[in-house]
């Protein structure tokens, strides 16, 4: 085992990798901006060094401080999270020719399965069914083409994009054009990388995504699904359920098997999930994530194996220790995202100073956060400041002590999605399990009708 | 506790300076029958100035902190320079290792090196105080 590993994250992320090390003995090392330096992720590792000013791009994205940070600490592995660099195959290599490890999968899976094109080919090679679509589109004739062959409605995706951007839905040919122009130029201001594709737009379908882990000895097992369809329309999730409701068995069954042989298709090592698209009958691969999840609590609750830990120790060259058979879900978990963002104001983000807070406990409930109160939100972040967990024997225990967990919850001096999560729960259509990815606009207008 | 004020005003801004960033704080204000004192950080990321609050007679002073912009394994430069010595331009003082490259850490002008505040082979961190300069 390690003993001593740099977390190359902040907030409640941070935190969480810091008792998993903790947990295992491993003493952590914490990197922070200038705008984090009084907070809780600073306070709670063993040591703490300053990488930059707030934003981003010069301090959680400084390659070149975090590795140098951890030579001088005398750290053997970096946890990079998620976000910021954890899906960068180029860091992951840096790591590697600096003698740290980094614990992820290798650096030539994060760029086959970071790049959504090259992961769809992978995936077909492995004979999974991915969504009908092409590859890299170099011109907007190529659309043309594309669009032509797939059938409208089209979806235009950025390779390199995550939370939405350089996404454009085009319902008629006379729209693509300019489509085209608008994805390629988001996904280049967001990502410097303006190559996007085409996917045919799946009406309707449910986000389920499957956990896996696996160890460098050839053992991959997974850890059943999640569903994390409710999306807000920037399709940022915000209420994540394990397991997922309303799914038959052989269906449940078929994706959990897609996943693994996905895995050993392209030798995969650590924590990542698969994330599917599901419609009726059909399921179709969507992309892969490389690390670990926002959500990934809701697996924990219902499996009893502490995500985080698994990582380090695979990263550190253990066996996982167990195999499939030995693994067996139980009961019902559900997540909910608190984020400092204002629901009647399409969830824009806000900053500002914590100015009370109050979290739940008791039977059933955790909290991960890194929330406290006279906490500033600094403008810089991901809005995410605590995620609130309800576990309970079947689903409707687990939403019980979910809407008794939110009511419990106090956070002022921002806005925050607690209500909005509140309204959710309370609809028939949730409690039932009926829902999509385009569903939470309905749900909302449900609560709203009472 | 702030320490006793010594007669030069260099001096007692110097130690104002160092009391200031070894308790982290914003700034420090003494107010007395015939003057008024106070040493502060200023918008600019690494500089300490004073606001010029002294009585009339006494000699304007600044002191300047330069810090880390990176981090790395801090190092002093060769000749070693000291407390007390007096720089008549532009000079290196030392350099912050990283990753196998060395980046200098340099005065950026004239003044009198009032403290060293790391030592060499210290890691420091992004805005980690590495000299105090009087800029006079």
């Amino acid at each position: 085992m390690f003993s001593k590993v740099l977390i190359a994250n902040r907030g409640e992320i941070a935190l969480r990798i810091n008792r998993a090390c903790h947990d295992l003995g491993v003493r952590t090392v914490a990197i922070y901006s200038q705008a984090d330096r009084d907070s809780l992720h600073v306070r709670q590792a063993d040591e703490a060094y300053c990488v930059g000013p707030g934003p981003v791009p010069r301090s959680y994205l400084d390659i070149a401080n975090i590795v140098s940070t951890a030579l001088a600490a005398g750290c053997e592995a970096i946890h990079p999270g998620y976000g910021f660099l954890a899906e960068n195959a180029r860091f992951a290599e840096i790591c590697a020719d600096h003698g740290l490890v980094f614990i992820g999968p290798k650096p030539s899976v994060i760029a086959a399965m970071g790049d959504k094109a090259t992961a769809k080919r992978v995936m077909k090679e492995a004979g999974i069914a991915t969504t009908p679509g092409s590859g890299i589109l170099d011109t907007p004739r190529e659309a043309r083409d594309a669009a032509k062959r797939i059938g409208y409605p089209v979806l235009l995706k950025a390779t390199a994009g995550g939370g939405g951007k350089g996404m454009r839905v085009v319902q008629r040919p006379e729209d693509l054009e300019r489509a085209y122009a608008a994805a390629t130029a988001e996904a280049e201001a967001s990502f410097k990388d303006g190559r996007i594709y085409m996917e045919k737009l799946i009406l309707h379908p449910r986000h389920i995504e499957v956990q896996v882990l696996g160890d460098e000895f050839g053992t991959i097992v997974h850890l059943g699904e999640r569903d994390c369809s409710l999306q807000k329309p920037s399709h940022q999730k915000l209420i994540e359920e394990a397991p997922a409701p309303n799914l038959a068995l052989k269906q449940r069954n078929a994706l959990h098997e897609m996943a693994v042989r996905a895995c050993r298709h392209v030798g995969y090592t650590n924590a990542g999930t698969l994330e599917f698209l599901v419609s009726g009958d059909h399921v179709y691969f969507m992309e892969m994530n490389t690390r670990i999840q926002v959500e990934h609590t809701v697996t924990e609750m219902i499996y009893g194996i502490d995500l985080v830990r698994e990582q380090i120790r695979i990263a550190a060259g253990e066996r996982l220790g167990y195999a499939q058979a030995d693994l067996r879900a139980r009961g019902s978990a559900i997540e909910c995202r608190i984020n400092a963002e204002d629901p009647r104001n399409g969830f824009a983000p806000e900053a500002g100073t914590l100015s009370r807070v109050a979290f739940p406990g008791g039977p059933g409930i955790r909290v991960d956060t890194h929330a406290y109160g006279g906490a500033l939100v600094p403008p810089y972040y991901d809005s995410l400041l605590a995620k609130v967990v309800a576990y309970g024997e079947t689903r409707e225990a687990a939403i019980a002590r979910m809407e008794r967990a939110l009511r419990e919850t106090v956070v002022e001096g921002v806005h925050t999605t607690i209500e909005a999560c509140l309204d959710v729960l309370g609809t028939s259509q949730f409690r039932e399990g009926r829902y999509d990815i385009g569903s939470l606009p309905a749900l909302f207008a449900a609560a709203a009708r009472g | 506790m702030i320490p006793e004020e010594p007669a030069g005003i260099a001096e007692r801004v110097a130690r104002l300076a160092t009391f200031l960033i070894a308790n982290d704080l914003e700034s420090v204000r003494i107010e007395r029958e015939h003057e008024t004192f106070e040493v502060g950080r200023t918008a600019a990321e690494h500089a300490v100035t004073i606001p010029a609050a002294a009585p009339a007679s006494s000699t304007p002073s600044r002191i300047e902190r330069i810090a880390a912009d990176r981090v790395g394994i801090f190092h002093l430069g060769r000749p070693a320079p000291h407390e007390g010595e007096v720089l008549d331009g532009d000079r290196e003082l030392g350099y912050v290792e990283q990753l196998g490259i060395r980046n200098p850490v340099r005065s950026r002008g004239a003044g009198r090196i009032v403290a060293i505040l790391q030592q060499d082979g210290d890691v420091v961190d992004y805005g980690r105080p590495l000299f105090e300069l009087d800029r006079g």
